[in-house]
């Protein structure tokens, strides 16, 4: 087969898949590009056996069909290489050759049978449901959850985002155990409840590329893989099997004490503060009395301390809390109202921050945080 | 500075009656040892590390006192206190010992003087006894100390160091165990000014690395400089019991205790743990170890599993235990970042108040109900 293609839209192609690629594959097979041509189109196909991920390119001149596997990393060294240029690729799939040709040179690479490359695991009809959703809605669902996901061999459901559909909303969820996001839309909605979770890794590559892309997203899934369709890619992921555990149950309902304060201005005094808390706990002490809040931190061992205070609006009881900064900081900048609300009863319950005066009246952020135990 | 016979000088603080007669203070049973006795009660030949029934059998009239280290804790630190307010640079060597670099304090009306009134004020303050010896270095000071002993003061300027040190026994030295006297006492040596002119090949040769410290030391030569406060790396608590046992429920009962004591002390010093140790002795002194790394934690509900779990996989001969140990290492500074899903709040409420009553009331006072059951174990032992 033979195909010219313009070498800064494929490598933008291959960098975009590539990301998949993991570096300790099993298979060898998988440190390679499926190349597919049907049609005048070009399919290339990534794969770490848990997500698949699949691009098409619509090329004008081509010839002859076929599929072969290319090795990923020189291709898309070679491809970084050339500005943009048209190339002409000329594949022999018997002989298994790639002949890439640019204006003045030729290069080749040897590839392997493109039949050897692990098949993409399809859904069963009887058991899928499928959904259409916003590009943008999806993205800011996984852009919102995907950092209060956990790392924890022991518990892999908790290693990925939760979904959960309603014919009423659908819920992205993720939580480590120490801080946890929920994050509602009432404008998506399923028509039947369903729900289940996506890993970590298909959720950050969707984070990469749904901004390329424009529309609708088109979600399928079923009880072992769920597919995403974009306009010019495809991903195919196998899901974490698993009980999510009943988060609506931990979130504190009864929270008396109020805070209002400006997001901005806690991040940047969080930022500073925590310069100065123990570096392995990264504990800082949240002491609320009437319209003040006094941010504290330090570190015995260097005999190092930093408190500040702020404004803000309190309805409750003098409290004082700790936290850890790191995740709090995080939580801060992963909210986007300038005033940011936090709801707490006691020192030893979770804290909860919800934005406040969202623009978007379909969606729902809930941001919560288990303190840090303090002597009193 | 050292405080002299420390254990029985806070038991007489505590019951006069102590009071110019030899107190000997250490395992009441046939198996313990000895850990401090009055200089009466060494008169009779008595010394610290003896066998109890050894040193009772020496002096039958002895009065033996079981000896209660919160106590002798609480009094080491009103020391302890006393010294870092006056001290500029101190360091705690052990219970009753502390190290004082005091360079600089001559502009004090001198050294010596500065010395003997922090001496006196201590006295005064604890009502303890405590000898000091002022020298050019720890080692030379620590032998001074001793030599000043009982509750006296001793200066050894560095014109005299050697000549203070050369007709003392080597055994004064401190890195001087029993094997290295014998050894050096069967080349002839027996006191320092001896030790001090054997070339420092031959010592090396003859005990290595070691050789040379030590012969540095009997040379009045000691760089090592006091330091202020050393992290502790691990805490730990063992138990050898007063007869060999193969009581497994007991024994999981006295390492629920243990944990809950030393999971307490993480959380008052606010650190946290990440390796838990258990360690078992056979009763033919075979003796086992077996840690895990854990996540960061100072939770008694998180340690207590891992302990019995360690000891189960630990136990594989049927024969009698003599001793069982638990470590909590791997220390952080730090407070427990609380879960989402296993932490109630009723939980980490308990917590709290189960460690205020403990803070105000000693670490003994509230207990889980197996750890009670540790004192009938303890009874019921001695019963057979």
């Amino acid at each position: 087969m033979k195909f010219v293609v313009s070498s800064i839209e494929l490598l933008s192609h291959l960098q975009a898949v590539s990301r998949v690629i993991s570096n300790k594959n099993t298979l060898p097979i998988l440190d390679n590009f499926l190349f597919s041509m049907e049609k005048g189109v070009l399919k290339i196909t990534a794969s770490d056996l848990e997500s698949t991920l699949v691009t098409s390119l619509q090329l004008e001149n081509t010839d002859g069909s076929g599929d072969i596997a290319i090795p990923a990393k020189i291709l898309t060294d070679i491809l970084k290489e050339f500005s943009d240029i048209p190339l002409t690729f000329e594949i022999d799939i018997n002989a298994m050759s790639i002949v890439i040709q640019s204006e003045s040179g030729k290069f080749t690479i040897m590839g392997q049978n493109g039949a050897e490359y692990p098949q993409m695991p399809v859904l069963k009809d009887d058991q899928k449901q499928s959904l259409e959703i916003e590009g943008e809605v999806l993205l800011s669902g996984i852009n919102k959850t995907l950092f209060a996901t956990a790392d924890d061999e022991l518990r892999p459901v908790m290693n990925g985002i939760y979904m959960e559909l309603s014919p009423d909303d659908t819920t992205f969820v993720a939580s480590d155990a120490h801080k946890l996001v929920r994050y509602k839309r009432t404008d998506v909605n399923a028509e039947a409840a369903s729900s289940f979770i996506l890993p970590k890794k298909p959720a950050s590559l969707l984070k990469n590329i749904l901004p390329r892309e424009e529309g609708v997203v088109k979600l399928e899934f079923d009880d072992k893989n769920a597919a995403f369709t974009l306009t010019n890619y495809k991903l195919v992921c196998r899901l974490v099997e698993g009980n999510y555990p009943s988060y609506n149950s931990v979130i504190p309902t009864d929270n008396p004490y109020k805070m209002t304060i400006d997001r901005v201005e806690f991040y940047n005094v969080l930022r500073r503060v925590s310069v100065f808390s123990n570096q392995a706990s990264n504990l800082v002490k949240l002491a609320l009395s009437g319209n003040q809040l006094s941010i504290s931190a330090q570190d015995i061992d260097f005999s190092i301390s930093a408190n500040e205070r702020l404004n803000c609006q309190y309805e409750g009881e003098d409290m004082e809390i700790g936290f850890k900064s790191t995740f709090l900081i995080e939580i801060l900048s992963n909210l986007a109202t300038s005033d940011v609300i936090m709801e707490m009863s006691d020192p030893t319950r979770a804290g909860i921050l919800l934005p406040s005066g969202s623009d978007d009246e379909n969606e729902d952020i809930l941001m919560l945080l288990m303190p840090m135990m303090i002597n009193t | 500075m050292d405080l002299d016979t420390f254990f029985v000088s806070v038991e007489r603080l505590q019951n006069s009656a102590l009071e110019g007669k030899p107190v000997i203070i250490g395992g009441t049973s046939d198996r313990g040892v000895v850990s401090s006795c009055s200089y009466e009660a060494r008169r009779f030949g008595v010394h610290s590390a003896m066998p109890m029934k050894f040193a009772k059998a020496l002096c039958s009239e002895a009065i033996v006192v079981r000896g209660d280290m919160d106590v002798y804790t609480r009094y080491s630190k009103m020391v302890s206190d006393i010294i870092a307010e006056k001290a500029p640079v101190y360091e705690k060597a052990s219970i009753d010992e502390h190290y004082l670099d005091i360079s600089g304090m001559d502009r004090f009306f001198g050294c010596l003087q500065w010395t003997k009134e922090l001496r006196q004020e201590i006295i005064r303050e604890t009502g303890l006894p405590i000898s000091c010896g002022l020298s050019v270095n720890k080692t030379v000071s620590k032998i001074a100390t001793g030599e000043a002993k009982p509750n006296g003061e001793i200066e050894v300027p560095l014109p005299i160091v050697k000549d203070f040190l050369s007709p003392l026994s080597i055994r004064k030295i401190p890195m001087i165990g029993n094997k290295t006297y014998h050894l050096l006492r069967s080349m002839g040596v027996s006191n320092i000014g001896t030790l001090s002119l054997i070339p420092i090949e031959m010592m090396e040769s003859l005990m290595g690395k070691n050789g040379i410290v030590i012969w540095k030391k009997a040379n009045g030569i000691d760089p090592t400089p006091v330091m202020q406060y050393s992290e502790r790396k691990s805490i730990g608590s063992e138990r050898t019991f007063e007869r060999d046992t193969m009581d497994i429920m007991g024994i999981n009962d006295l390492l629920v205790s243990m944990v809950e004591k030393l999971a307490f002390q993480l959380r008052k010093e606010e650190k946290l743990s990440s390796v838990i140790t258990v360690k078992i002795r056979y009763s033919n002194f075979d003796t086992h170890t077996l840690q895990k790394r854990i996540a960061y934690t100072s939770f008694d509900h998180v340690l207590i599993p891992l302990a019995k779990e360690l000891f189960e996989r630990l136990y594989t001969r049927r024969m009698l235990l003599r001793l069982v140990g638990v470590k909590l290492s791997g220390l952080v500074r730090g407070v427990q970042q609380l879960n989402l899903f296993e932490d109630t709040s009723e939980m980490i409420k308990l917590y709290m108040a189960m460690d205020s009553l403990r803070k105000r009331f000693g670490s003994g006072s509230v207990r889980r109900a197996s750890g009670i059951k540790m004192k009938e174990f303890e009874e019921k032992k001695k019963c057979i």
